[in-house]
């Protein structure tokens, strides 16, 4: 490093390094991950396919630079021609590269991303500068920016951009939580800009003081091999930083480019060195191009990926928000439905009442079989009415710890007498080491309830068998607790077992088709779940779980 | 109508089934309840003209589904359908099937009777054009051979010297095949004969 006396002023990213011939200490990290994309996918959350991509890339660059090698001295004739065709490239490609990080913060709002956009955009906006300047090229427009003024545009590009990378590579994991806006962008936009402008302007004022990095046009003094050297530096930490956090994929392509950066430097300012427009110093520039190029695609990739996500995204999710308006839909027909037949049945009954009244010879049974049918359908519509009002009320998403086997005692003394008119025993086993559950005690009791009086009316519908209500309860495990309710009715036909949980499917002849899925929605709105299944020898188990109050941690809120 | 019609109710709401029948037989009708299509499809049904009052949605089938099934296997009664919820196309296509009135719940009683009153006399009415078919092709059925042949150039409006000339026969044959005709079909001018003829063709056309 210190040998060669001669050096160059190299574009921003290309320049030499202090120490080791060889990458310094962020190559090493990172080239140390390379030979094994599996692990390198798993270190960075990549892809295999990504991990491979890179760790291609990177043996491919190191294979360029040891077949570089033995060439990089020799200089090159004529080839000031050919660095605004560079400058140009190496322009598009960062401003590219910087516009699509944007893109990509603005969906996702990484303040990392936006910190290595405005690394690239910095790297691009010193390109032209470098290029105006730079001894020769267009010494036919007259330009003379003196001697030592491109290789202090090449210092402070090549030393600005792994500061910014080290910003990136510090940003906290975390996104943005506000909402999306291109303010950030344009600040960040206007603020890189306004630094390279003040970069450049004390770079052109302050001539006369700019270190001395040129011997002459082609050759560097021994002062410029500090630039390459803190450069390697800079590239190891942001490396080393990057594989220490493992934070996301985006890493693994940053620490790439450092790769490529370091490998740049070393054909260019040891290799070759450090002698500009030299095999060396041409050949590091374009393997640096050409590794950003492949970065740039990846990133072009990985953007329209995100994009396609995103998109993917609200589809999904304005899918959820009809199918919650259908099931909306769904759930006010029925409620209409319901309430509306036992009505339509009331006015019906009325007619057919006045009617037999209204007779030459009224005929009184008539009109009382009619009025009681009025009474029953009126009892009807308030059942629906109530089970509405307990499922929407204020405070059903109020959860306390409960006394499960109290809460079934006091429902199964409710339904009593009930049961003892239809000749049905009731059996209630409760684990006296029952855990106390976490719910809402009035929806609950109304589950259990509404469960009990399906189980009656099943075995009311059948004849000339033994009719035993059997409701069980016991600690699960898993912090859960489970309730049966067991009858020896007529069962639930298999074909059905799943739909009786939807509105309007209902096994009883004048059954609802309601009760059953507002006791779902009350026991899943609980983080439970109730199913049923075939009971033996006959008849049909409803078993609900609910969880218990032993596992306090955010109990209250398991409601989906 | 008291003893000459049946009404036939199937709705799965038993309530609604319970006031439907008070109601249809405060008026004097012949109700007959069922829960379900099956068994209304199932029952014994009384040979009298009738008229069928159908819930639009029943628990396990569409009543228009009820509707084409009763076309199918030939039970041709009228249809009143009521709803709990009805919309314009379902409506529509009950209409269409050939429904006599599609009444949202709850209904004005009178609208229903009006219905099933109006069911009741359509059904009547096809009865009676049925009846008097079956009779006309029951006289079609007594014409010889000869006769069948003869009674279209008749019907077709040809005289007896065509017909004969036709077939090759005597004008006198002729004349004593179409008196055959007249009489069997028990026809009293030519154009009875002629509408007669129409409406067997009609028949063996549908047939």
């Amino acid at each position: 490093m210190t040998t060669s006396t001669r050096t160059l002023g190299g574009l921003a990213p290309a320049t030499g390094r202090a120490s080791a011939p060889v990458p310094g200490p962020a190559s090493g990290a990172a080239a140390g991950t390379a030979p094994r994309g599996g692990a390198l996918a798993a270190l960075f959350h990549a892809t295999a396919t990504q991990a491979g991509v890179a760790v291609v890339v990177v043996l491919a660059l190191l294979a360029a630079l040891v077949g570089t090698a033995p060439f990089a001295r020799q200089p090159t004739q004529g080839t000031e021609i050919l660095v605004p065709a560079y400058a140009a490239a190496s322009f598009v490609l960062e401003t590219l590269t910087a516009a699509l990080l944007f893109a990509m913060f603005h969906v996702q709002r990484s303040r990392a991303l936006l910190r290595l956009a405005a690394g690239y955009l910095f790297a691009a906006l010193m390109v032209p500068a470098w290029a105006l300047t730079f001894p020769g090229v267009l010494s036919g427009l007259g330009v003379d920016a003196g001697l030592q003024t491109t290789a202090a545009i090449a210092a402070v590009r090549r030393l600005g951009f792994p500061l910014f990378v080290l910003g990136y590579a510090l940003a906290p994991v975390c996104s943005d939580t506000s909402p999306r806006s291109l303010v950030p962008i344009l600040r960040t936009v206007l603020a890189v800009a306004g630094l390279a402008a003040v970069c450049l302007w004390l770079i052109v004022e302050g001539r006369p003081v700019l270190p001395g990095f040129m011997a002459d046009d082609r050759d560097v003094t021994r002062l410029w091999y500090r630039v390459p050297a803190v450069a390697i530096l800079l590239y190891g930490l942001a490396a080393a930083i990057l594989v220490w956090r493992r934070r996301f994929a985006l890493d693994m392509w940053v620490c790439l480019v450092l790769v490529s950066l370091t490998v740049e430097l070393a054909l260019m300012s040891w290799l070759g060195g450090a002698t500009r427009l030299g095999v060396g110093w041409w050949a590091g520039r374009l393997y640096g191009l050409a590794a950003a190029s492949i970065v740039l695609l990846v990133l072009l990739s990985e953007t329209t990926t995100v994009h396609l996500r995103l998109a993917r995204a609200v589809a999904a999710e304005r899918r959820a928000r009809q199918d919650r308006l259908t099931a909306m839909e769904a759930l006010s027909a029925t409620i209409a439905h319901e309430i509306n037949q036992p009505l339509a049945s009331m006015v019906t009954n009325a007619d057919a009442g006045l009617r037999w009244l209204g007779k030459a010879e009224p005929r009184i049974d008539m009109v009382d079989a009619a009025l009681r049918r009025i009474v029953a359908d009126g009892h009807r519509a308030n059942k629906v009415v109530v089970g509405i009002r307990t499922m929407f009320m204020t405070g059903a998403q109020e959860r306390e710890p409960l006394d499960l086997g109290a809460l079934l005692r006091e429902t199964v003394r409710d339904k009593a007498s009930e049961a003892r008119a239809a000749g049905i025993a009731i059996d209630l086993d409760l684990d006296p080491a029952l855990p106390p559950v976490i719910g809402n005690a009035l929806q609950l009791r109304q589950v259990v309830a509404n469960l009990i009086e399906n189980a009656i009316d099943a075995m009311t519908a059948t004849a000339g068998r033994e009719r035993r209500l059997r409701i069980a309860a016991r600690g699960a495990e898993r912090g859960e607790a489970e309730v049966s309710v067991a009858d020896t009715g007529g069962g639930v036909p298999p074909e059905l077992a799943e739909r009786i949980f939807e509105p309007f499917v209902s096994t009883k002849p004048e059954g609802m088709g309601m009760g059953l899925m507002f006791c779902r929605a009350v026991v899943e709105a609980h983080g439970g779940r109730l199913w049923v299944a075939p009971a033996r020898p006959r008849g049909a188990v409803f078993a609900f779980s609910i969880p218990t109050a032993l596992v306090p941690t955010n109990a209250p809120e398991v409601s989906r | 109508m008291t003893e000459q019609s049946a009404v036939f109710v199937v709705d799965d709401d038993h309530s609604v089934r319970a006031s439907l029948e008070s109601l249809l037989s405060s008026e004097g009708h012949d109700v007959h309840v069922f829960g379900s299509a099956e068994a209304f499809i199932a029952a014994e049904r009384p040979d009298l003209p009738g008229c069928m009052v159908l819930d639009v949605r029943l628990r396990r089938e569409s009543g228009l589904e009820v509707q084409r099934e009763l076309g199918r296997r030939g039970i041709d009664l009228p249809v009143v359908f009521i709803t709990g919820h009805g919309d314009v196309p379902m409506s529509v296509a009950a209409m269409k099937a050939g429904a006599i009135e599609f009444l949202l719940k709850p209904f004005r009683d009178q609208d229903l009777l009006d219905a099933v009153n109006k069911g009741i006399a359509i059904d009547q009415s096809r009865r009676e054009r049925a009846a008097r078919m079956a009779e006309l092709r029951d006289r079609f059925a007594a014409l010889t051979p000869r006769e069948r042949e003869i009674m279209p150039l008749v019907a077709g409006g040809l005289l007896n010297k065509q017909i004969a000339g036709h077939l090759q026969l005597s004008e006198v044959t002729v004349k004593v095949h179409r008196a055959q005709i007249m009489q069997k079909l028990r026809a009293r001018s030519l154009p009875d004969l002629v509408r007669m003829a129409d409406r067997l063709a009609d028949d063996i056309a549908k047939a």
